[in-house]
């Protein structure tokens, strides 16, 4: 069964990679039929990728949410479903060609890990596991939308003189609403993500929030998009100031997801 | 004082509490919590390392400061939330009237039937008059209007909760092998480990650490209750949470003279045993490996958590100072000082159970709950009115409004009265 998921992560990466590059081909050579062809490279894609976490849960006898490995190749399914949503919801297909680079980088990330199955230790044995990793997944990948978004909204004004660009990217005002919907997804899911957490962590090791350096980021995480949504609310603060916030937030987001793991090492290990 | 007030409970003012939040978290994850002067010195140089400790960014989240910070945050939104709650239901209340038609709108589409227009948004329309000319209205999710009052009051009662929690809350660390009773610190109860067990897998990996106890008020056995608990599973007696926290080797230390015992007590891993019939000398447990290897150039180590080749890593001192440090393995035979001989065994694990005592966590849940609900609302039911406007030749001009659908309401109203005109 783990060959077959190997297998099918291999597949996955191809897929997501040739989707990419025909998002870039779509820019450069302006034709539409590519983008069509991309999108359905990415959604077959995200098929195979859903099979293959399938099959590593059955393989491991539990949700394969575990480890660097499962984290990140399930936050690239996120990424990806989120882009996919937003991208046929808003009919916004040039979306693809920011998110299928960001997706690809977290999914070789994935590669870069061990994927070994392992035992799961005493603490990691509960079901909030389930809730707990599985909203942050949806909340992480709708972070990496509004980070395209926050990129692409800074990039519109610099990419004006083209005609072909300007009717594919969305008015920014229309722009703005739509990093608004991601962000409010993600922090929607994010505040899921930290009260799950919470009420797991006071099952485990008894207390429900004990400023560990992954609940500390959580929460600067939390509280850097509490600030875009209330700067989206300011007059003269929509648009740019708040894209930047969005790009701010998802730099707190991969920081609490890979900074945290490398350089503050802290309890959400049993001891 | 009015403006005082006004800008406390101001957004401007919110935001920054919120920025200043975020960069005193995000610094305080940086620099490595409770440690002495000597050690932020080490790391940061003796300037920076007493700066650290003035501003007590050694213990951030518990410094005064902190404390400040989130008592003006509570205050904010208690305030704001106060503020807003009169507009806020007079908003409510007009929003379910047909009053708040607008006068003018530079796009409002024409249609011959608007009723189409409000079935396609999932409304249904009530007709009513306005200076001879017929209306139709309808309003949808009005209960969204609310969603940033109720997120801000749960993130008030999670905060209040959780910091009532720390301040107030109660908690005990209770070790022993199964047997020991112990009291639970000042609470006037005690506790018996009936049993205690480390489930291993096949591949030597822990399963599940599985402790049975039997909670008593002291002096009063026969009133006990019982419990088994688990990493994940804690339980609840007499009021008190119990938690499966840690765990360790222990070993029984005896004391003997010329054959005879003197004494003899059960210690965990660093714990020692002060001799009585000598006064000053301790011995102590440092640690326990039961598949004792020394690795040449990195020292002790087990093997596995079987009790394949127990060692005991002592040591000894008389009058607080070390007199002696060493392993010590059954057949090397009992570790001799003057006339006294020490033995180690019967090594088993112990158990470290947490026991706690919140009164405010469920603040805290509701809390979080009330976030949860406020964010729902504030995202996902989003308020619409719609206004329909006879004109003189029959026609009908369509009005919406959707505070936070944006352009992409005006668009999906577009699209509804472009299909209503279509057909």
């Amino acid at each position: 069964m783990l060959q077959a998921e190997n297998t099918l992560f291999t597949l996955v990466m191809l897929l997501y990679f040739s989707a990419m590059i025909l998002y870039f081909a779509f820019v450069a050579l302006k034709k539409d039929p590519i983008v069509k062809v991309a999108m359905g490279l990415q959604g077959l894609g995200l098929v195979l990728h859903t099979a293959a976490l399938v099959l590593r849960g059955l393989a491991a006898g539990r949700l394969p949410l575990t480890n660097q490995y499962e984290f990140a190749t399930a936050f690239a399914w996120g990424l990806c479903l989120v882009s996919l949503i937003f991208m046929l919801r808003f009919t916004f297909p040039l979306l693809g060609a920011f998110s299928a680079p960001v997706t690809f980088l977290i999914i070789g990330y994935a590669a870069m890990q061990s994927k070994e199955i392992h035992n799961l230790m005493p603490a990691l044995q509960s079901n909030w596991l389930g809730f707990h990793v599985s909203t942050a997944i949806i909340a992480y990948g709708a972070f990496g939308v509004s980070f395209v978004l926050g990129i692409i909204f800074l990039l519109r004004d610099k990419m004006k003189a083209q005609g072909f660009l300007d009717e594919h990217i969305p008015s920014r005002e229309k722009l703005d609403i739509i990093a608004y919907r991601s962000v409010s997804l993600g922090l929607l899911f994010l505040s899921f993500t930290i009260i799950t957490g919470a009420i797991w962590a006071e099952r485990a090791w008894g207390s429900y929030w004990s400023w560990d350096p992954k609940e500390t980021w959580s929460l600067v995480t939390w509280l850097v998009y509490a600030v875009y949504l209330h700067l989206r609310l300011r007059k003269g603060w929509q648009g740019k100031a708040a894209a930047i916030f969005a790009v701010a937030g998802f730099v707190c987001v991969m920081f609490t997801y890979i900074g945290v793991n490398t350089f503050l090492p802290g309890v959400h290990s049993y001891k | 004082m009015k403006k005082v007030w006004k800008f406390l409970s101001s957004m401007p003012f919110a935001i920054g509490l919120l920025v200043a939040l975020s960069a005193v978290c995000a610094l305080s994850s940086l620099i490595t919590q409770g440690q002495t002067y000597e050690w932020y010195a080490g790391a940061y140089g003796p300037r920076l390392g007493a700066l650290i400790l003035a501003l007590g960014l050694d213990d951030a989240f518990h410094s005064w400061w902190f404390w400040v910070l989130t008592g003006v945050l509570c205050g904010n939104l208690l305030l704001c939330n106060l503020v807003r709650l009169r507009p806020l239901i007079n908003r409510t209340r007009g929003f379910y009237s047909a009053d708040g038609l607008p006068e003018t709108q530079d796009a409002a589409p024409v249609v011959h039937r608007p009723k189409e227009v409000f079935a396609a948004l999932s409304m249904t329309p009530r007709e009513t008059e306005r200076q001879g000319q017929r209306i139709l209205f309808a309003s949808k999710n009005g209960l969204g209007l609310w969603g940033p009052w109720v997120c801000h009051l749960g993130i008030l009662l999670l905060v209040v909760g959780f910091s009532l929690g720390q301040a107030l809350h109660r908690e005990y660390v209770v070790y022993g092998v199964k047997g020991q009773t112990k009291p639970i610190g000042d609470t006037g109860y005690a506790l018996t480990i009936d049993d205690f067990q480390v489930k291993l897998r096949a591949d030597d990996t822990v399963e599940q650490y599985e402790a049975a106890v039997t909670v008593f008020p002291q002096g009063e056995a026969g009133r006990g209750q019982s419990a088994r608990l688990s990493v994940n599973h804690p339980a609840s007696l007499f009021g008190m949470k119990l938690y499966q926290n840690s765990t360790g080797w222990a070993a029984a230390l005896t004391v003997s003279k010329e054959g005879q015992v003197l004494e003899e007590q059960i210690l965990c891993a660093g714990e020692g045993l002060q001799v009585q019939a000598v006064p000053g000398l301790v011995v102590y447990l440092n640690a326990f490996y039961p598949d004792f290897y020394l690795r040449p150039g990195y020292g002790p180590m087990t093997l596995s958590g079987a009790l394949n080749n127990p060692a005991y890593l002592y040591s000894i001192y008389f009058q607080d100072a070390m007199v002696g440090m060493d392993y010590w393995q059954m057949e090397e035979g009992p570790i001799k000082v003057n006339d006294y001989e020490f033995t180690f065994h019967d090594p088993e694990s112990y158990t470290l159970l947490e026991i706690k005592k919140d009164k405010f966590a469920w603040l805290t849940l509701m809390g979080g709950i009330l976030v949860l609900l406020g964010l729902g609302l504030c995202f996902y039911v989003q308020p619409v009115q719609l206004w329909a406007r006879e004109q003189a030749d029959g026609t009908w001009m369509v009005y919406g409004k959707s505070p936070k659908g944006g352009p992409l309401f005006t668009e999906r109203l577009l699209q509804a009265t472009e299909k209503a005109k279509e057909s």
